[in-house]
């Protein structure tokens, strides 16, 4: 069972975590025209990568999305970023 | 299309408080319960994080960044004011207080849970489920609010926990 | 007979007697004892049988790493299957039984098997029972395998005790090591745990004999313990560590004694140090699993720990010098021993069950007991669980912890420190996170492995039947990986997960392909380091407490009306009312509802507030629908989607003020509208200028829909105008019941005129009694969440993810015009111009309806055209409308919309019927009875 830090309340057992997606993925303007091809990598290419992955994630109970930096081989969590300036 | 009725207890009767070795369990009506949110709510708002101890009548308990519970505070307008966003939820969560020297080996068969690692929420998941949990007015005091109608599942599941607690 | 009881020594009490019995006879024993210990000290060699020819077996180890004494035990009417006898305590009345034997181990009526054993080698079963069908043979198959008679009887109050707790220190192993290591750590101020599985301290100390440090074993086990106790440490005996898992976390299993469920305690340890020590490892040769071969280590424990002696006249098999002290206290507690040279040529175990002597090359040398030793083997298994890695040691010739996992260190013997004071020496450096000295190792070994061709059947694994021939020819069968090895043979799968046999078995391997035997490696080691019981993670949460259900809080009226409960969405709701058949309940609420009006607790219905000065444009961006335009006081329809442009959620959405709105979600996806809100919020949108509050449960929520519905809401004595022409359809009010707020949204899901009346949860019985009173003098009441399926489909309404999958869209529904229409960003705008989008064959949802006379259509039926059936789309929702007097049904239906009229062929279990096509709506399309 691992332990991930929220960067509002700390450390805290991943049960209380939920995945959002792989962290550097922007949504496209909507506004302008989007390219099937553009669209499609938005909704489904993963990176997948073994090692060090960057993820945004939710904290549940505090519903802070963040940043965390993973090894997905080692299970070490790297370090977190704090997307949000309130309440610090 | 079932009739799984019987398959699930009848409500429990709150009046009677749960006794154990060393820990006792009873429901708590708070009069208010608040959410008040905005950008600086914590810089204004006094709100308790794990593990302090809250003391007074009226109290904050710190959730989020931008959130805090109000517990027996004034009335006050819900909405969007300008400042901050409030909303009443007094009977969205249910309270249950317990007390007594084995109250924080209860609360640790619920999660991972230490005096020494404090946290800026005391919002987390006991049991599975979602909790407040803070002390109040003493040290081996806590009180957990959980969504309402998780109560009564709280209640059982403390009960059970309870009865496992012999040496 | 040949084991006894030594006079003195061990940690029994020889003062208590403990009568047990065995097999039909009766024992006894001491407190202190292991039902092996107790049995050997009465001389009983045969304790159990192996599990594939039912071969005798003796006790070959001392503690977990036995395979072969398994032993079904009752004690007061309560009994446990399969409990290993050399780790079982043993207590006075104690009833036990050799499993896989009987009628006893000794006399086994399958014993006979042993002689087709020619034909019964690794991959018997996959070769043989495969013609005509593998079922035909898997019932008899079934009834021979398996070890222990499960007795069908619940122990009562049989539930782990579960606890979470952390440490700095986390030690693991009570022997020497592990002492000096609690201790010096504990006296630096850490705060340390140490966890030992037996029920005393002392590990090894007890099989080696001699002093420590200057002091006997037992006045320095009592100083550590003391220095440790007071230094604020902590020491669970009886525990063991099984497993090692995340970021520190080691599963710590606590006997609580016989017939009650271990404790189970998550432990958090910053850093865990292991001191698990090391096993003696068999040799493997002819007829090595005759009752009466024994470790030698295990002798030596079974004579320190509990005072027997497990022979008179032993012959000792030793390739390395850890025995020495073994021989030593075997003679001095007067047992004749004879040391033969294992590399003296080739070994057989000579006699039957009863062994007699051993032939070693030209030698036959008589004993009662032949105690081997193959050398140490690290106990790795928490190391390898916590991703470290293992290096060979040829000099060691182990496997040793290698590269640590993070906070994590290894000492003693288990990191191949064999030598006592070197042991301590490490021990203390380590604890106090310092390099350990290095030392010159005392312990020597020559290489002693299986050798391939040799003659006679030489087992590798005892409880499974696996020899020296099945590896050969799995390796002849290119089983060669260790990983496909295991599976084949079944190496290393009996109940002790290869402790004694992994080794063996992949030296054999290593030496069958000519390899050495790192390039082979070990097979994974997985958690529970020994078995245990699966109520060990089970615990507490079971039965209704195992997925509970939200409650309703009138639930106690619910049950008053004669409610049946179910689980609809995460809550147990109302099905239907008043102890009726199912049927006639839901008709008669239906035909209630439709003449005169129901009465509906609606509760779990979503009450997200969104608040801020971002919160319209919030709002109009994730929500399919323009809802900026929405006036306040009045309410929209619409729907969430997904990014792909499916639907997610329907519902309704309100607006109090400019910069406040209320969103009534799905009852079972409020917990997902919430996060999804979130989300958005925090990501693209500006976090401090939108508020998202869920209070869905501070309200509960009271529909009141039918012709009569106005009316009963007039009885309520509300300062409200509600005739059509000030309070419309789609509107929303506030006021004042029993001196509380009361908030009605003029919503409907059944074409009726209906209410939602919501309060704070405390009042909600006031409003109930109200509104059931009120209902009764125009014959209406309450109906239950069937009742609503039926009138809400009569009317062609949808419910999501049941009448819509992943993929449908709201154009598939009938609501086209945002998407064409809608001019700013919102979630799943671009996914709904994609390709599949525009498909001209989507699937769109339709009505049916089948000929007079034919009944309901099943739900989950395809509708299919064509010489060669094709399905087109499938039957979502189905029913018999009251109503209508007529079955109903929706469906989804590839170009539906452009189908009305058409008949079509549904298909269903092989049975096939028509069904025509039609508008979903199958009620009052024109909508009169909403405005009536
Ligand atoms: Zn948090």
């Amino acid at each position: 069972m691992q332990l991930f830090p929220c960067p509002f309340c700390g450390a805290r057992d991943e049960r209380e975590f939920h995945f959002m997606g792989e962290a550097g993925k922007t949504r496209p303007d909507t506004q302008q025209p989007v390219s099937d091809a553009d669209w499609a990598a938005y909704l489904y290419d993963q990176r997948n990568d073994k090692g060090r992955v960057r993820e945004v994630w939710m904290h549940l109970p505090c519903r802070e999305v963040f940043g965390m930096q993973r090894d997905s081989v080692t299970m070490q969590v790297l370090g977190t970023t704090a997307f949000r300036k309130a309440g610090a | 299309m079932r009739d799984d009725g019987r398959k699930w207890d009848a409500p429990p009767e709150y009046s009677q408080p749960l006794t154990g070795a060393g820990v006792r369990a009873a429901r708590v009506w708070p009069q208010r319960q608040v959410l008040i949110s905005a950008p600086d709510v914590l810089a204004r708002i006094e709100a308790a994080g794990w593990p302090g101890v809250v003391r007074g009548d009226s109290y904050a308990l710190s959730l989020r960044r931008d959130r805090v519970l109000e517990v027996d505070g004034p009335p006050r307008d819900e909405g969007w004011d300008g400042r901050q966003a409030v909303t009443e939820v007094t009977d969205a969560y249910a309270v249950i207080q317990i007390e007594g020297p084995q109250a924080l080996a209860l609360c640790r068969r619920g999660t991972e849970l230490s005096l020494s690692h404090p946290s800026r929420s005391v919002a987390r998941q006991m049991f599975g489920l979602p909790v407040f949990l803070y002390r109040w007015q003493t040290e081996d005091r806590f009180r957990l609010h959980t969504p309402r109608g998780y109560g009564q599942a709280l209640w059982q599941t403390l009960a059970a926990h309870m009865r496992q607690m012999r040496p | 007979m040949s084991g006894t009881r030594t006079e003195t020594g061990g940690l029994i009490d020889r003062t208590k007697t403990l009568r047990f019995r065995f097999d039909g006879r009766g024992y006894a024993g001491h407190p202190g004892d292991t039902l092996a210990s107790a049995l050997l000290a009465n001389g009983v060699r045969v304790l159990g049988r192996s599990f594939k020819y039912h071969r005798p077996r003796g006790v070959w180890g001392g503690w977990f790493d036995d395979p072969n004494a398994i032993l079904d035990v009752g004690l007061d009417g309560n009994a446990i299957p399969n409990c290993q006898a050399t780790t079982t305590p043993l207590l006075d009345g104690m009833e036990s039984r050799a499993v896989n034997a009987w009628p006893s181990a000794a006399r086994d009526v399958k014993g006979g098997l042993d002689l087709l054993h020619r034909w019964l080698g690794a991959g018997f079963y996959y070769k043989t029972f495969i013609w005509p069908d593998w079922h035909l043979f898997e019932p008899t198959i079934r009834r021979m395998a398996g070890l222990g008679a499960v007795d069908g009887k619940t122990i009562p109050d049989y539930v782990a005790d579960q606890i979470h707790d952390s440490c700095d220190l986390l030690v693991v192993g009570g022997g020497a090591a592990g002492l000096a290591a609690a201790r010096a750590a504990a006296e630096a101020g850490q705060d340390v745990v140490l966890v030992e599985d037996h029920a005393d301290l002392g590990g090894g100390l007890y099989r080696r004999g001699g002093e420590v440090e200057g002091r006997s074993p037992a006045d320095w086990l009592a100083e550590q313990r003391a220095a440790i106790e007071t230094a604020g440490g902590c020491i669970l005996s009886s525990t063991t560590a099984f497993g090692v898992y995340d970021h520190g976390l080691v599963g710590l299993a606590t006997d609580r004694g016989f017939a009650r469920a271990p404790r189970l305690t998550r432990m958090r340890a910053r850093r865990t140090l292991m001191a698990t020590g090391a096993l003696d490892r068999p040799l493997t040769f002819a007829d090595n699993d005759r009752p009466g071969v024994m470790s030698l280590q295990a002798a030596a424990e079974y004579l320190g720990r509990y005072g027997v002696l497990v022979g008179r006249r032993i012959v000792v098999l030793s390739n390395n010098s850890a025995g020495q002290s073994a021989v030593a206290a075997l003679r001095a507690a007067g047992a004749e021993v004879v040391e033969a040279d294992p590399a003296d040529g080739p070994i057989r175990a000579l006699g039957g069950a009863r062994l007699n002597g051993v032939q070693v090359g030209d030698r036959q040398l008589a004993c009662d007991s032949l105690l081997v030793s193959g050398g140490l083997t690290p106990v790795v298994h928490l190391w390898r669980h916590a991703g470290g890695k293992l290096d060979w040691s040829e000099t060691a010739n182990a496997f040793l912890p290698g590269a640590a996992p993070e906070g994590m260190a290894a000492i003693g013997a288990a990191n191949g420190t064999f030598n006592l004071q070197a042991a301590l020496e490490e021990a203390r450096a380590v604890a106090l996170g310092k390099p350990p000295a290095p030392s010159a190792s005392s312990y020597t070994i020559r290489p002693l492995w299986p050798e391939p061709g040799a003659k006679g059947r030489q087992w590798i694994d005892f409880q499974h039947d696996v020899t020296l021939k099945d590896i050969e020819l799995a390796a002849r069968e290119n089983y060669v990986s260790v990983e496909h090895l295991k599976r084949y043979t079944t190496l290393g799968m009996a109940a002790d997960q290869g402790k004694t046999s992994n080794m063996a078995g992949l030296a054999a391997m290593a030496a069958i392909q000519g390899r050495p035997i790192p390039e082979v490696g070990t097979t994974t080691f997985r958690p529970p380091f020994v078995p245990v019981p699966l109520e060990l993670y089970h615990g507490a949460r079971r039965g209704q407490l195992l997925n509970p259900l939200k409650r309703l809080a009138l639930e106690p009226q619910h049950r008053q009306a004669g409610a049946a409960l179910g689980e609809y969405g995460g809550w147990l709701r109302p099905g239907w009312y008043g102890g009726k058949p199912a049927r006639d309940a839901i008709r008669d609420e239906v035909q209630m509802a439709r003449s005169s009006a129901g009465i509906f607790d609606g509760s779990p219905l979503g009450k997200i507030e969104v608040m801020g000065p971002d919160a319209a444009a919030f709002v109009d961006f994730v929500y399919y629908n323009t809802v900026a335009t929405l006036k306040p006081g009045h309410i929209r329809y619409g729907f969430m989607l997904t990014e792909s442009g499916a639907v997610y959620d329907d519902g309704v959405i309100a607006r109090l003020g400019s910069e406040h709105f209320v969103i009534s979600c799905s009852s079972s996806h409020v917990d997902g509208v919430e996060t999804m809100l979130e989300s958005w919020r925090q990501d693209g949108n500006d976090p401090d200028r939108i508020f998202v509050h869920d209070a869905t449960q501070h309200w509960a929520t009271l529909a009141v829909t039918g012709p009569k519905a106005r009316e009963i809401l007039g009885a309520l004595v509300l300062d409200l105008n509600l005739s059509r022409d000030v309070f419309p359809h789609m509107s929303f009010r506030e006021t004042i019941f029993a001196g509380t707020p009361l908030r009605i949204a003029r919503v409907s899901f059944t074409g009726d005129v209906s209410f939602e009346l919501s309060l704070r949860t405390a009042k909600a019985a006031d409003l109930w009694a109200a509104l059931t009173m009120a209902g009764a003098e125009h014959g209406a009441g309450p109906i239950g969440i069937e009742a609503l399926s039926v009138l809400r489909a009569e009317k062609g309404f949808i419910i999501i993810g049941k009448d819509t999958d992943g993929e449908t869209m709201p154009h598939d529904l009938g609501f086209g015009g945002p998407r064409q229409k809608k001019k700013t960003a919102f979630v799943g705008d671009r996914g709904l111009h994609s390709e599949a989008a525009n498909a001209p064959d989507r699937r769109q949802l339709v009505g049916l309806s089948v000929p007079e006379g034919s009944p309901a259509l099943p739900t989950g039926a395809h509708l299919v055209t064509g010489d060669k059936p094709r399905s087109e789309g499938i039957v979502t929702s189905s029913y018999i409308s009251p109503t209508l007097d007529r079955p109903i049904a929706l469906a989804l239906l590839a170009r539906g919309a452009a189908r009305h009229g058409e008949v079509l062929r549904v298909w269903h279990m092989g049975q096939v019927r028509a069904a025509t096509v039609t508008p979903p709506c199958a009620l009052d399309p024109k909508g009169a009875r909403l405005d009536a």
